[in-house]
């Protein structure tokens, strides 16, 4: 074993580092401001807790150019391992978290919402969550993972239910918290089997013992199996999708839109690294699994889609879609002609551009919310031309998840994905008859959007300011990544692909 | 630096832009805009033939980097190919938008429907001039969720569930189109796993399709093109969308929309399969036939005026998909010649089926009688369209339909003569199936005593006017280029045919 006492990286750490510390600056500073004066008690904790984003943000530039490691140890049979990795694959997640912490931040800032909401409450609870993301990211061992991920869907679950008096964030908070827990205690279970089998916690440990045979097949592919199925949960796959619809739509859109970006791209990021990194030598194993639950997950999501009235409900659905998605370059690896490494890279540009056109979309629906807590896609009508800074967004958020132009880093994307599928023809056709079912409840809504606005309920939305930044970032973002799309799907399918 | 060509895809875009600023203002003012776009995309288009020369792709190619990671390129070229069909697609443009200036849909909205128009006609030429499979499929969806929207507005929504028609007819439009170019995608990757380049050119000079997975993308890609140019049996989208569409939804639809499917069986998908390999092309080209013997048929039994052009149109379409797939010289010729009459008198006949419809209230064929009585001047123009859609010699229609069925007597050596000759007298026999539904047409709608076959109630009794000034400005471009194809089809044969030979070789 090495020296009992390391030395740390601080500068790969600091990123979920100074969240983490943002997170009890935030509650402290509420605490006292809120005794002192009860007027200004709004204004501090938001502020702080983007602030700590926008710094965990600039610790994360360096890391990219220079990917560092931290936490590490020497076995005695193979080279140094590491459980906290800050390479590029890591950045890459952390600028996804980052962005959408930072866009729920903003959403959180609405008055409607803030005024039964604590607000130290959130701010803590949001970084909190957001550290455990940023640290899942880095996580190369499965202790550091389940952890991460614990910190992840614990204060997500407060987040839910953390609005007074209101007994549909009480039960979605509930039906999370159980079938969270019930996804760890599997987790945990699949683990145990993995460190049992192998003797190793650490991912590069798993791989390497897989690769020699030292560990027991049956076992590993059990406790892979249990570990996935926990996983599964917290993305949502098919099936074990059945939380989401209730959940999101019990919890303010804020925290829906942080639970459909941050919270499951974690729960991705968990998978692709349990797979591609602990046991690539079982892809054979566990690719065609993973291209079945990818088919399921976008077929069933699209099809509950269809059949919504309701704009968070489908959002909710077209989120479990778009999981499926993401999903399949790694049903795909193995196949012939594309390798794990690739399947990082396409399903990571994938999420990147899910994450940005999402949270635009919910930015909206926010604003929305401010006026019709009914949420019915008919309370869209004539947005576009009530309110053009909002309804032109969300219209573009909605060609773009779709998947067609002006949305152009949505077509991309699907193309980065089908592309990578090529291996695996009858995944990309089903994947591509899946675009077509999504398209069908986009332009749904996208009807009432463009619509001429009945004359009745003509008047423009007051925009609070944090609703129009967040609106602004995620349309400049994807406009951005539309007019040059090499900016994202560059770095991002060739460097981690490569 | 910015190419001709990018000019070209450029301006109709920006115009859109100008258009919907315009429409603050003013809606005439707006159209006006919008015309002035499209008239100005039409002379240019004559700058990018002027410049580009008559061998390959000439002096106007642009060829770079998109996205690295994806082996994407922004790859415009203009050949004897694309060319005819640029040129068609801004005429027709031009014809459309025109036409909003003096006769605006009804529910208002001119300036935006002009403005819709002008961005189906970016990603068209977008289309027409790509030489990158996936830059093709970017320019392809351009145009969809603006005709969606075209349908879905301005659609005709007579009757009691009218709106309810006019969005089902939209949404099936979206999704069916949407569903075959996403089969494409599917195609083109595949594709691009065995060469290892979307690069049109290059596929086209190196590219073999081998083994099954060849077989599955050239399907795939058969498949997506199908649903949009239409070929029987995938056509099922086509008859509601034209019926609902307003005029000039139609007239782009038909004229322009559905050319996007014939050239891409021309461009890329003769590169893409091989012609021995499979049942593949003759059960495409017995698709063709079938489709073109259905049309007739339907045509036949059709009561409404838009709904016959529309299933017309999924005839001449079949003619254009067995012209392909003879896989020669002739039949390219056959095909782009075949679609750009296509495109110039079903633009004209629904032109004309809209006036019919705006002077009677009423498309319905068994209500519609003698209009050579009434409207002297509408009801020839009528026989004239009706007379090149049925292929007289001397018209545009004649030539494409005439080499269509000579190509498909001598195909490509790989495949099967015999069955073909059978596919050449089967659509040989359409064309007289089309003679009788043609003349049957202009018997009933033009000629029949007034009230003879039915009882004419009293509200078709008073028409509108014959046709007027600006509807004669708006036909007439397109009822010259008719004629002028009609009798001087070597002005088009002759670039086509240089163009066809890097597709197909010596043949």
């Amino acid at each position: 074993m090495g020296p009992l006492v390391q030395a740390v990286d601080w500068l790969a750490v600091a990123t979920p580092l100074t969240l983490a510390l943002g997170a009890a600056l935030v509650l402290l500073a509420d605490a006292f401001a809120g005794t002192v004066r009860s007027g200004a008690r709004r204004r501090p904790a938001p502020c702080i807790t983007l602030l700590t984003v926008v710094v965990a943000a600039g610790w994360a530039l360096p890391v990219w150019r220079d990917p560092r490691a931290t936490f590490c140890v020497d076995l005695e049979r193979g080279p140094w391992v590491c459980s906290f990795e800050a390479d590029r694959l890591t950045v890459a997640v952390w600028a996804v978290v980052l962005f959408g912490t930072a866009v729920v931040v903003l959403l959180g800032m609405t008055p409607g919402a803030a005024d039964r909401t604590p607000s130290g409450e959130w701010g803590f609870l949001l970084l909190s969550s957001a550290a455990g993301a940023t640290t899942l990211a880095a996580s190369r061992d499965l202790v550091t993972l389940v952890v991460a991920l614990e910190v992840v869907s614990l204060p997500a679950i407060a987040l839910v239910g953390l609005r007074r008096g209101d007994p549909r964030a009480a039960e979605a908070a509930i039906k999370l918290f159980l079938v969270s827990v019930v996804s760890t205690a599997v987790t945990l279970l699949g683990v145990s089997l993995l460190y049992g089998a192998t003797g190793a916690v650490f991912l590069d440990g798993i791989a390497a013992a897989v690769a020699t045979g030292t560990a027991a097949d049956d076992v590993v592919v059990t406790g892979a199996a249990l570990t996935v199925v926990g996983l599964a949960f917290k993305v949502a796959a098919v099936p074990f999708h059945m939380w989401v619809s209730d959940t999101y739509v019990g919890a303010p859109v804020a925290v829906a839109a942080y639970l459909s970006v941050v919270s499951k791209s974690a729960g991705l990021v968990g998978l692709m690294l349990v797979l591609g990194r602990g046991l690539p030598g079982l892809v054979d194993v566990w690719a065609p699994v993973l291209a079945v639950v990818a088919a399921l997950t976008m077929t069933v999501g699209n099809l509950l889609a269809l059949r919504q009235r309701h704009a968070v409900r489908l959002l909710a659905w077209s989120s479990v879609a778009q999981a499926g998605y993401i999903l399949v370059p790694f049903g795909a690896a193995g196949a012939t002609g594309s390798s794990v490494s690739e399947a990082f890279g396409a399903s990571l540009a994938y999420l990147a551009v899910y994450a940005v056109l999402n949270l635009g979309a919910f930015a909206v629906v926010a604003l929305v919310d401010t006026r019709h807590d009914r949420q019915l896609l008919v309370d869209y009508r004539g947005l576009a031309a009530q309110e053009p800074g909002a309804g032109w967004p969300l219209a573009f958020a909605l060609v773009g998840l779709a998947g067609v132009p002006p949305g152009i880093a949505g077509l991309l994307a699907k193309v980065v994905v089908i592309d990578a599928a090529s291996g695996v023809p009858w995944l990309a056709v089903v994947m591509a008859l899946n675009v077509a079912v999504g398209l069908a409840y986009y332009a749904r809504w996208l009807r009432e959007v463009v619509r001429p606005a009945s004359s009745a309920d003509a008047s423009t939305y007051d925009v609070p300011l944090g609703l129009g930044a967040a609106i602004g970032m995620t349309l400049t973002a994807g406009v951005w990544f539309s007019v040059v799309p090499g900016w994202l799907l560059d770095p991002l399918v060739v460097v981690l692909g490569g | 630096m910015i190419g001709v060509l990018e000019v070209l895809v450029g301006a109709p875009a920006l115009f859109a832009v100008l258009t919907l600023v315009a429409t603050r203002r003013d809606d005439a003012l707006a159209v006006s805009v919008a015309l002035l776009g499209a008239v100005a995309t039409a002379l240019w288009s004559l700058v990018a033939w002027s410049r580009s020369g008559d061998a390959g792709f000439g002096a106007t190619e642009v060829d770079r980097s998109w996205v690295a990671a994806l082996d994407l390129r922004w790859h415009l070229g203009w050949d004897g190919i694309s060319g005819p069909l640029v040129v068609m697609t801004t005429v027709v443009l031009c014809c459309a938008v025109g036409s909003l200036l003096r006769q605006p849909p009804s529910g208002g909205g001119a300036g935006r429907l002009a403005a819709l128009l002008l961005l189906i006609e970016a990603g068209v030429l977008g289309s027409f001039l790509a030489l990158d499979l996936v830059l093709f499929f970017a320019f392809f969806e351009v145009a969809l969720v603006p005709m969606w929207f075209v349908i879905d507005r301005w659609g005709d929504a007579t009757g009691r569930h009218g709106v309810e028609l006019r969005r089902k007819a939209a949404t099936r439009f979206l999704v069916f189109t949407v569903t075959g170019s996403s089969l494409m995608l599917v195609g083109f990757v595949l594709v691009h796993a065995q060469a290892g380049t979307f690069d049109i050119v290059a596929l086209t000079s190196s590219y073999r399709p081998d083994g099954p997975v060849g077989l599955a993308a050239a399907v795939l890609v058969a498949l997506g093109l199908a649903v949009k140019a239409p070929l029987w049996p995938l056509h099922i989208w086509l008859p509601d969308a034209h019926a609902t569409a307003p005029t000039v939804g139609s007239v782009v639809l038909a004229a322009v929309l559905l050319k996007l499917g014939t050239y891409g069986f021309v461009r890329f998908w003769l590169p893409l399969t091989d012609p021995g390999q499979g049942v593949l092309v003759p059960v495409v080209a017995g698709c063709a036939v079938v489709g073109i013997v259905y049309a007739a048929l339907a045509c036949l039994a059709a009561t409404d005026l838009k709904r016959l052009v529309a299933y017309s149109s999924v005839g001449h379409m079949g003619f254009v998909v067995l012209a392909v797939c003879t896989f020669t010289t002739t039949g390219v010729q056959a095909a782009v010649f075949a679609s750009v009459a296509h495109g110039l008198i079903t633009g004209l006949l629904f032109f004309l089926a809209g006036t019919v419809k705006q002077r009677y209230g009423t498309g319905d064929l068994r209500r519609l009688r003698g209009l050579y009585g009434r409207l002297p001047h509408l009801a020839g123009v009528v026989a004239f369209a009706a007379m090149a859609s049925l292929g007289l010699p001397g018209l545009a229609g004649f030539w494409g339909e005439m080499l269509t069925v000579r190509a498909a007597l001598s195909p490509a050596p790989d495949l099967p003569r015999s069955t073909f000759v059978v596919l050449a007298v089967v659509a040989a026999l359409g064309v007289i199936l089309t003679s009788a539904y043609v003349l049957a047409l202009l018997r009933t709608l033009l000629q029949g005593p007034a009230g003879a076959a039915a009882p004419v109630p009293t509200d078709l009794d008073e028409p509108g006017p014959d046709a007027v000034a600006s509807e004669w400005a708006v036909w007439s471009p397109l009822i010259a280029l008719t004629v002028l194809l009609g009798v001087a089809p070597g002005l088009l044969l002759t670039p086509v045919g240089r163009a066809a030979v890097a597709l197909v070789g010596q043949g």
